[in-house]
């Protein structure tokens, strides 16, 4: 067949599909754009207008049943805020870092590892975490002694030094002498978690590039009498500086002996 | 190419023309019902809200979280959060409109109640809500269908439906799973 001929019996196959596809069109934008607005709008108390400019987008929509005014107590988990510049300058270790760190030699050891196991290593922990940390001592989220008065004579700008700094020291050593032989179901929760109890991997936060909540510590090259502390403290809410729970949820289904396996298995074991 | 060919091609593309559209009707049909007569629809609020802060100020800090009652309109606010709800029970009487509404500070979740219409995406800068009604009593699953990191598929919360009669608010409106 000649071009001119196909292009005849081709015609009216072209017609009729921009027919119908304009009038699937126009259906939807008079359907959706003016006549669901209009009588959704009116059950819900707005006129035409401004229902078809919220239909459209012109008009930010709001609740389209007034909302309760929220009386929210002004006291919140925690007062750290995250922004893009404050986490960029917690992965930049200065010597102003190192200057601040001089004061935390006492109890969390000359490189950051501390003496006594009641008191937390801060050699390699997460910079975002340790920021957090200091920032709930300073404003009272994280209640405990030694550390809010600590925290209280540190300015912002020291607190993230001195996080920058303990993020870029080097880790405790595992002692491979120490690692128990640990239970089963041990590692299931810190691999699997429990979904009957609705508890998530501990490594699903905590495991190294975990993908989870930015301000999740790292657990493993801990003391174990302080993980296993901070656990109890998390269930029984004497710790409740977490935001949205996220820890407390979790620790408050544990029952001792887990919290007890758990915190020797990241004190001794590498976990990833 | 022969005549006889060209027309069994035609043939061919006109069966398959017919079977494509055939099924595009089926899908449309299929939401069009679950529309009109289950009432699943894509929420249609547009609401922000900053994720970075949402736990510091205004509607979804933690103490305001939960079932409340205000006058005859009974709101539930809740927060998804990697990996889990908070709270992680709320409190809904049988046979009233309610609202739900939802949040994120961090990645996209989603939540589905089962059995009932309720079904939304959760994104962050955006408040989710919706209206419903329940009609069974009971204790229904809601997890989070939207995949948001290694511990999702433990991120589940419940939705306990109490008789309307049962469903008694304290002093400052509220109802919680503990108090029952
Ligand atoms: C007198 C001893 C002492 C000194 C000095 C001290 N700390 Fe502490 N620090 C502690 C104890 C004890 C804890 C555990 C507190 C708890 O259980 O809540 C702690 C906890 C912390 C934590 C929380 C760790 C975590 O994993 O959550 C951080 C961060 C911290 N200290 C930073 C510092 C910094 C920075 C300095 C120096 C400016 C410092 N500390 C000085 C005793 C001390
Ligand atoms: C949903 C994420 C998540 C899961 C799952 C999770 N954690 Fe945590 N965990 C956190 C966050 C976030 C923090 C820091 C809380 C804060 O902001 O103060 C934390 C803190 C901790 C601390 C205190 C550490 C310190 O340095 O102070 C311990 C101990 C701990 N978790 C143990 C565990 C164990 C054991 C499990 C598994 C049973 C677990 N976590 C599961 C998110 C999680
Ligand atoms: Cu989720």
């Amino acid at each position: 067949m000649k071009p001119a001929e196909l292009r005849e019996i081709d015609r009216p196959w072209r017609i009729w599909a921009s027919i119908i596809i304009v009038s699937i069109l126009a259906f939807s934008v008079v359907f959706g754009f003016l006549i669901l607005p209009i009588v959704q709008g009116r059950a819900a108390g707005l006129d035409a207008f401004t229902a078809i400019c919220r239909a459209v987008g012109i008009l930010p929509g709001s609740p389209a049943v007034r909302q309760p005014t929220s009386e929210a107590k002004a006291q919140p988990t925690t007062q750290v805020a995250w922004s893009t510049d404050l986490i960029r300058s917690l992965g930049q270790s200065t010597p102003a870092g190192a200057e601040v760190a001089q004061a935390c030699v006492a109890c969390h050891g000359e490189r950051g590892i501390a003496a006594d196991p009641q008191n937390p290593n801060l050699a390699g922990q997460s910079g975002v975490a340790i920021y957090k940390q200091l920032h709930d001592y300073k404003s009272g989220s994280r209640v405990h002694e030694v550390m809010n008065g600590i925290a209280q004579g540190l300015d912002g700008r020291q607190i993230i030094d001195v996080a920058a700094h303990f993020a870029a020291s080097p880790r405790r050593d595992l002692d491979p002498t120490t690692a128990e032989v640990v239970d089963e179901d041990i590692v299931r929760l810190v691999e699997r978690g429990d979904p009957a109890r609705g508890l998530p991997a501990c490594n699903s936060c905590h495991g190294f590039n975990a993908g989870g909540p930015m301000e999740t510590p790292t657990l493993s090259h801990q003391n174990r009498e302080y993980l296993a502390r901070q656990l109890h403290a998390f269930r029984s809410d004497g710790r409740r500086n977490d935001i949205y729970t996220r820890m407390r949820s979790v620790a408050a289904k544990l029952t001792d002996r887990e919290i007890d396996k758990l915190a020797n298995f990241y004190a001794t074991t590498l976990s990833y | 190419m022969r005549a006889d060919t060209e027309q069994d091609i035609l043939k061919t593309e006109l069966w398959w023309t017919a079977l494509v559209t055939a099924v595009v009707t089926a899908i449309m049909l299929a939401i069009i019902y679950a529309g009109l007569v289950h009432h699943i629809n894509p929420p249609s609020n547009i609401e922000t809200v900053d994720p970075k802060t949402l736990h510091l100020t205004g509607e979804f800090t933690e103490g305001n979280l939960g079932t409340r009652v205000d006058g005859s309109q009974i709101t539930s606010r809740i927060v998804a959060t990697q990996f889990a709800f908070q709270p992680q029970c709320i409190v809904m009487p049988a046979n009233r409109t309610v609202t739900l509404r939802f949040a994120t500070p961090d990645v996209i979740h989603g939540i589905l109640v089962t059995g009932t219409n309720v079904n939304t995406m959760i994104i962050p800068g955006y408040v989710s809500q919706v209206h419903t009604v329940f009609t069974k009593t009971g204790d229904l699953l809601m997890p989070c269908h939207e995949f948001c990191g290694l511990g999702h598929s433990q991120m589940w919360a419940t939705v306990r439906v109490v008789p309307e009669d049962e469903f008694k608010p304290g002093p400052d409106g509220r109802v919680t799973c503990d108090a029952r």
